[in-house]
């Protein structure tokens, strides 16, 4: 039987065909997810741990035990023992009930265990999926879906999935519990088991208009409580101003105002909870009370035994229960359905990048050349790029990598909660049709030729893996992840310390070492908190410099370091990668003393190359871009 | 090109092969935690046994060291909670009275039914009487379950109400203490610590002061006033309840001992599968280009490995608290059937009394569990709440003096500095700051020359030495003072939620709009906030207008010319701009200094440039200080590194 944590296959970095993909599913558990519909995925995520199910429900069986058929043991224990003052008629059903109430509790155990494994098995695996899925699309999944989005898949929309797994298996249990009630009932007295079975599906039912206002001042109380809570964050993000320079007051009494209108509508959803606990009260009693007079009547005429009363009284209380389980799981099975529209959205998206029929090796040491902005990269050189446009030549860069241009927001699967019917199946369908643009638009441009050559070979011909082994760009949005800083440096772990003191010291990195407590062993915390934009900056660069690929494309690789420690980047960089190609995006005079060849960009074209000497000589333009950190004067 | 003899051109780091580690990284989850795969049944509970307390060290551990962060703020003690509580609590006596009040009610009129139901079965088991005795009984019932209804209904309003009000006052009290954080502090702590403690110690905090403080005051109430309808009803059938209670105090204790611990590893363990999976989403395109696909999903399978582990510690502790409760629970109403027979033979109780004593046992059940869910929640809450509360007992670093400066002079003698004991930064600076007088400081890199400047805006007090401002010592200035003489631009243009009108006054925050519009109209700013349909009051922050990178700017550009202090203290302010935005700007930023003296901290030699003086600190000293033509003229680092930018 299924355990948690699940072991769940990796996806595979292109596409490969649906049909052996399908074959795949039914020999391995957490193989390729079916994404088609979202209650496929549903019943996909069900059937992953069918065998715990099962078992689970059977179990809730003999959990609800004590609860379904103890009342009738009471009675009997009544009837046969009590009322004719036979005491070991007493004793015996008295055991016969310990024996369920023994039996119920250790069921209880292993029911419980076996939720939770479920449940663990649903959210660890969903949560590995994402992680996967998110792996194999690289730069394409955030382009797509909004990151917040992603992650709400695995913090809380595999916890949906996680829960109907309980409440189906619960649903079960309690369903064969209600049918063997009845059966009991039925058979002592027709016309109270009809009251029971009549009125227990009618209590809920009148329940439930209740519960409509109260969802809603439930959901008011939510958005409220989490526009206070943003409001918290944000007065710790902006600590540093109004302690600086003031507004504490300001911003105090703003969240005052705001925390007293969470009070305010926390009260509103109270009152309505209030008042749904006081309807289940009353109902709840009002049943009780009307099944103690039929039946009172009918122990008085002669019909029914006081143990038989006493047994109704349990009934009463228990039946209740399995009709409010069926309402739960259609109201998790709604929100599941939810939760898996936007977990497909997720698992569902396929890297476009086409495999080749005949991939071809990029070869060592060519040139690489644009075709679209005319830039030629010569090899064993430092090349770098000029542009008045920062956004030009940080394009430029994505090209020479081959990663696809970000021309459009992410699109957001949320839908506001007030939106409901038609409307949200228009907002659906809408946001369904953005995203398939987003993928066809995609796929077009990697279905072509790509339009960038190293040596003869365009990368659209060579395999993905292999372009990304071979030209590394490091973009100005790179993160330093959490963990060492040896892991900083050496995230694969294949460097020798020399090497990654070498890289260290290229990037002029040394003082983050030396700040560190721990040395390599120091931590650095999540994206590199804790360390300044320069030391983030440089620690970036060390880990693209260990990387040693045979093109290196770096993107304003020292816009937050000060002047001196550029200058000694520049210097330390072209010794380091001296006769492997580089091509650096820079307007930085310091850096462009060092450069073999410069290109000059602008309207998105190479305009002109040469020496930094050569250019400044001749291009009037190129002084403009380039000498501004010169002339300009910030007026200080 | 000569080479640059700016730093030490060696590799050598000291202490680079002591930690250095070679070979793979230990597993998070050590081996003793594998379960074996063969062996007697004794054996194998045995090994489980072990892992079971290997999981509660390790859950005992993670609470500990939550406690108490390695850079975090500290944790108050649990004692602490008990006085804030009952600071809360005794500011609403009438409100806790009536909770406690309502809910008994509520709890008396549920405990008469089964009383009366009792009655109405010895009417008709005693002498078949008449109708009318039934009919009346029933009644009864009825008009006692419509109290019941009524009572619950004011008893969970009255409760919500309650609970609403001591978390409104318990969050507020924590923003305002989080809004009076010492200055030092504030630009010293990495903000993670206090966004957890702000967003998820508060969520927590709420959690069990919403839900958990009256539901537990509830089941508490009702769990009380049944065990006493028991024994009015009858003390005979009520002693099963005393038997079993032990059992139940133990296992609960026991359980509740372990299981905040517990929650909270496992709580942490998640933050941690999240934190790791924001990395790697945000981070797609880094992981993509480094090929770290594997690396990434390992860290993520080893987060859930962990976490599996604490689930297991929390599901066992659980299972074994179920195990004793479940029977606990239930047992009595067999215990009742049997004294209830051998009290019946011997003529002691009623059929009523035994009826109403098994509904009594049924009843005691539900608010008994809640009672137990609910400390349990409680005790989450209570160690969040030593989190909350912890800020609070951070020490002030300054005194403020009634002393006010005399004169606009800044004078900083012999100051050193150190974030780390024995690691000073600054070794002895002084330094003469003449009343608009443009300073521009360049060095490397960890050179002291941010450290510098935060001592000369007041956010730090040095080591040794002093920073006054006409001859008063800048950490004895009142905050409000100190403001309105030196302030620190850092990269930072954080725009809050709020007005504009609230994000521009911050320094004087009576200032009239007149102050607000001329700071606008002094940066270039005005233009486009009178085109707003709200003007002054437009909201601004996430959520509201999006403003571009410049107009944020220009909105902390603003804020200092309301603060209108007579020292700027410029911390790469323009570095991390977009060179548009910068130029654009230019104006905004003159409009700002004029007639002010400003300390730059600059990245870009063109700022050091045009300052009226150039000081390079390296190592913690300054090593040379001048004009731009007399550094050049000196042929030291400075001349060098013009050279260098230039030619």
């Amino acid at each position: 039987m299924h355990d948690f944590p699940p072991v769940v296959p990796d996806f595979q970095p292109s596409s490969s065909s649906a049909d052996t993909a399908r074959r795949r599913s039914s020999t391995r558990n957490f193989a390729d997810p079916d994404t088609r519909s979202a209650s496929r995925f549903l019943r996909w995520m069900l059937r992953q741990q069918a065998s715990v199910l099962i078992a689970s429900s059977f179990i809730a069986l003999i959990q609800f035990l004590p609860g379904s058929i103890g009342p009738y043991l009471v009675g009997r224990a009544v009837d046969d023992g009590i009322t004719p003052r036979n005491l070991s008629a007493v004793i015996d059903w008295s055991l016969i009930l310990l024996g369920i109430i023994v039996l119920g509790a250790a069921a209880g155990v292993i029911r419980h265990s076996l939720i939770v494994r479920s449940w663990l098995v649903a959210m660890y695996g969903l949560t590995k999926l994402v992680t996967r899925k998110t792996t194999q699309m690289g730069h394409i999944q955030p382009q797509r879906i909004p990151t917040g989005e992603i992650i709400s898949v695995s913090s809380s929309d595999s916890d949906q999935f996680g829960a109907i797994s309980e409440v189906l298996t619960r649903a079960v249990g309690a369903g064969i519990a209600y049918l063997l009630v009845a059966g009991i009932i039925l058979n002592t007295s027709v016309q109270l088991g009809v009251v029971v079975l009549i009125a227990a599906p009618l209590l809920v039912l009148f329940a439930l208009p209740l519960l409509k206002p109260l969802e809603r001042r439930q959901a008011l109380e939510r958005s409220t409580s989490s526009a206070l809570t943003s409001m918290a964050t944000d007065i710790v993000a902006g600590l540093r101003i109004l302690r600086g320079i003031g507004g504490e007051r300001t911003f105090a009494r703003n969240y005052e105002v705001q925390s007293q209108t969470v009070r305010r509508s926390g009260v509103a959803a109270g009152t309505w909870q209030a008042a749904v606990d006081a309807t289940g009260v009353l109902f709840a009693g009002l049943f009780l009370v009307t099944l103690t007079w039929l039946g009172a009547r009918q122990v008085a005429a002669g019909d029914l035994t006081v143990g038989q009363l006493i047994s109704f009284f349990g009934y009463a209380l228990f039946m209740v229960w399995p009709i409010q389980t069926f309402f739960e799981l259609a109201q998790k099975w709604v929100r599941c359905l939810v939760s898996a529209r936007k977990t497909i959205a997720v698992l569902g998206q396929q890297p476009p990048w086409r495999e080749p029929a005949t991939p071809l090796q990029l070869p060592a040491g060519a040139t690489i050349r644009d075709l679209e902005t005319g830039f030629v990269g010569e090899p064993g050189l430092l090349t770098i790029v000029v542009s008045a446009v920062p956004d030009d030549s940080a394009a430029l860069a994505d090209r020479l990598g081959r990663y696809l241009p970000t021309e459009t927001d992410p699109i957001s699967l949320n839908i506001d909660e007030r939106i409901k019917g038609k409307r949200a199946r228009a907002e659906r369908a809408r946001q369904a049709e953005a995203l398939a643009r987003l993928v066809a638009r995609d796929q077009a441009v990697t279905d072509r030729q790509w339009g960038v050559e190293v040596g003869p070979v365009d990368l659209a011909d060579s395999a993905i893996q292999d372009v990304r082994r071979h030209i590394l760009v490091s973009d100005t949005a790179g993160l330093v992840f959490a963990g060492t800083l040896q892991t900083a440096i050496d995230p694969h772990g294949q460097l020798s310390r020399e090497q990654a003191e070498q890289a260290l010291h290229t990037a002029a990195a040394e003082d983050v070492f030396e700040a560190m407590p721990g040395g390599w062993q120091g931590t650095i915390d999540e994206r590199g908190r804790g360390l300044s934009g320069g030391q983030r900056q440089r620690l970036m660069l060390a880990r693209a410099i260990a990387v040693d690929p045979q093109i290196l494309v770096l993107v304003e690789p020292t816009s937050a370091v000060d002047a001196h420690t550029e200058a000694l980047i520049a210097q330390r960089l072209t010794a380091h990668r001296a006769g492997r190609t580089t091509i650096v995006m820079s307007v930085s005079p310091l850096l462009l003393h060092y450069a073999d060849r410069v290109a000059l960009m602008s309207g998105g074209r190479v305009v002109d190359q040469g020496t930094h000497e050569e250019l400044l000589e001749r291009n009037p333009d190129y002084r403009q871009v380039v000498v501004r950190g010169m002339e300009e004067v910030v007026d200080v | 090109m000569s080479e640059l003899k700016l730093a030490d051109g060696s590799p050598q780091l000291s202490g680079s092969a002591e930690t250095w580690r070679s070979g793979p990284a230990e597993s998070r989850v050590p081996a003793a935690l594998i379960p074996p795969t063969e062996g007697t049944i004794v054996s194998r509970l045995r090994a489980w046994k072990a892992r079971h307390l290997l999981r509660e060290q390790r859950a005992r551990d993670f609470f500990a060291s939550s406690r108490h962060p390695e850079r975090g703020l500290p944790v108050a003690p649990r004692s602490a909670v008990i006085g804030f509580v009952k600071g809360l609590l005794g500011s609403r006596r009438a409100l806790v009275v009536g909770v406690l009040l309502l809910n008994a009610a509520a709890a008396v009129a549920g405990l008469v039914v089964p009383r009366l139901l009792g009655a109405l079965v010895d009417a008709v088991s005693g002498t078949g009487s008449v109708t009318a005795t039934l009919n009346g009984l029933a009644l009864a019932v009825a008009g006692v379950v419509l109290v019941q209804a009524l009572m619950t209904f004011l008893a969970r309003w009255i409760s919500a109400v309650f609970g609403q009000d001591i978390l409104a006052s318990a969050r507020e009290y924590v923003v305002r203490t989080v809004l009076g954080l010492p200055l030092g502090r504030v630009e010293s702590a990495s903000s993670g610590d206090l966004v957890t403690r702000v967003t998820r110690d508060v969520g927590t905090m709420s959690e069990s002061v919403r839900y958990g403080l009256p539901e537990a005051l509830i089941a508490a109430v009702t769990t009380v006033l049944t065990v006493v309808a028991m024994f009015l009803n009858s003390a005979l059938l009520a002693l099963p309840l005393v038997v079993v209670a032990p059992l139940l105090i133990i296992s609960v204790r026991r359980y509740l001992l372990r299981a905040p611990m517990g929650y909270i590893t496992e709580g942490g363990t998640y933050s941690q599968i999240n934190t790791t999976l924001t990395e790697t989403v945000e981070g797609a395109r880094t992981v993509e280009a480094l090929g770290l696909q594997r690396s990434r999903i390992e860290r993520s399978d080893e987060d859930i490995a962990v976490s599996a582990q604490a689930e297991r510690y929390t599901m066992a502790l659980r299972n074994l608290l179920f195990a004793v409760i479940d029977l606990a629970y239930n047992s009595p109403l067999v215990l009742t059937l049997i004294l209830g027979g051998y009290g019946y033979l011997n003529g002691w109780v009623t059929l009523g009394q035994i009826t109403a004593a098994t509904l009594y046992i049924q009843a005691v059940i539900e608010p008994l569990d809640r009672l137990i869910q609910n400390v349990d929640r409680l005790q989450v809450g209570i160690a969040s709440t030593t989190r909350l509360l912890g800020i609070a007992s951070v020490p002030q670093d300054r005194e403020a003096g009634d002393e006010l400066p005399r004169g606009d002079q800044i004078v900083a003698e012999d100051l050193r500095f150190a974030y780390r004991e024995g690691h000073d930064v600054l070794h002895g600076v002084d330094l003469v700051l003449e009343p608009g007088e443009r300073l521009a400081v360049v060095g490397p890199s960890g050179s002291g020359k941010s450290t510098l400047g935060r001592l000369l805006s007041g956010i730090n007090g040095p080591r040794t030495g002093s920073v006054t401002v006409g001859n008063v010592d800048l950490t004895a200035l009142p905050l409000d003072v100190l403001r309105t003489q030196v302030a620190l631009v850092t990269q930072e243009h954080h725009v809050f939620v709020g007005t504009i009108r609230d994000n521009i006054v911050l320094a004087r925050e009576s200032s009239p709009d007149s102050t607000v519009i001329e700071a606008l109209q002094a940066v270039d700013a005005w233009d486009w906030v009178q085109r707003l349909p709200e003007r002054l009051d437009t909201m601004l922050g996430s959520g509201n207008l999006n403003l571009t990178p410049a107009q944020a700017q220009q909105i902390a550009l603003a804020r200092l010319v309301v603060a209108d202090p007579h020292t700027l203290v410029l911390d790469e302010a323009t570095s991390l701009i977009d060179p548009r935005t910068a130029r654009h700007l230019e104006g905004s930023m003159a409009a700002l200094l004029e007639g002010r003296a400003v300390v730059a901290i600059a990245h870009r030699l063109h700022t050091a440039h045009d300052a009226d003086r150039i000081a390079v600190v390296i190592d913690g000293r300054i090593a040379e200080l001048g004009s731009h033509d007399e550094l050049v003229a000196a042929n030291g680092e400075y001349a060098r590194l013009w050279r260098a930018w230039t030619s």
